[in-house]
């Protein structure tokens, strides 16, 4: 016996197969004290990265490779993705401590954070794990994923990359997505 | 908190110890006691630094350094890191005397 498959939807393997939804409305406050939701960034490709400035090093170059990537689709391609940094230290992170962080690295990075309870529901709708370990006081490391997210211009989770990717690698992926969309569109 | 609460508090308190220049000194200290630790790899260490790692008493000044330029945490990461990987590095070097392990 064969199987036919018949219509206009043919079984392209991976491409449909259906991945568990992540995301989800928010709203935190930025690096101007002023509050943000989803429905802001609404219309844009958003390249989002949950770290927190007291990382020792995978933080501070996971930054700078976000920094690198939106420069380098904006110079070559002339197109613009949003870089947001969501802290999930929000107890030191404060609005002040994110300004001073994030714009040394590019100032075109939007830094949210806001109450402890605001974080950790956005954490939890993007399936980010994040604890606090090496306590001592106010000294502490933050433990999570590391990963990147790119969302859509409907807000919607479209990739997530982890640290393995440098920032060459991770404009030509993003370069990719784009341009399925566009195809799509 | 209400967010209408956070985002009005006046929280303007920043750790500059973090931040890019804190952090450049930092790395260059921690490099420099490793440097240390490389050099003198041949001497018996006597010091005892954080999460178990010993060192001679030749980078003790390093080490002072290192302690110096960064955060309690960000040492104890470093040092772990550095065990690890040269726990790692001599399991790899070592393979005639431990076979069958």
């Amino acid at each position: 016996m064969t199987l036919e498959f018949r219509g206009k939807d043919s079984y392209t393997g991976s491409d449909t197969a259906v991945a568990p939804i992540i995301g989800g409305p928010f709203t935190l406050v930025n690096s101007e004290n002023q509050i943000v939701n989803e429905q802001d960034f609404l219309g844009n490709w958003v390249l989002l990265y949950f770290g927190y400035t007291s990382s020792p090093d995978i933080g501070p170059d996971q930054v700078r490779i976000m920094a690198k990537v939106i420069d380098t689709l904006e110079a070559k391609k002339n197109l613009k993705v949003l870089p947001v940094f969501v802290t999930i230290d929000p107890q030191r992170d404060t609005p002040a401590q994110l300004r001073a962080y994030l714009k040394e690295f590019d100032p075109r990075i939007v830094g949210l954070g806001g109450p402890v309870s605001a974080v950790r529901q956005m954490a939890q709708e993007y399936r980010v794990y994040f604890k606090k370990v090496e306590e001592e006081g106010d000294d502490y490391l933050v433990e999570s994923s590391h990963s990147m997210y790119l969302i859509d211009p409907k807000m919607k989770v479209v990739r997530c990359f982890g640290v393995e990717y440098n920032a060459e690698q991770l404009s030509k992926e993003i370069l990719k997505e784009l341009k399925k969309h566009q195809v799509n569109a | 908190m209400s967010l209408e609460a956070y985002a009005s508090a006046k929280r303007d308190e920043i750790h500059t110890d973090v931040l890019l220049q804190a952090r450049q000194a930092c790395y260059k200290a921690r490099d420099a006691f490793y440097s240390c630790l490389e050099k003198h790899s041949d001497k018996k260490p006597t010091e005892i630094g954080s999460v178990g790692l010993l060192y001679p008493t030749e980078c003790k000044p390093s080490r002072e350094d290192y302690v110096k330029n960064c955060r309690v945490s960000w040492v104890k990461h470093f040092d772990r890191q550095y065990c690890k990987t040269k726990r790692t590095q001599r399991l790899l070097d070592d393979k005639e005397t431990r076979r069958g392990v």
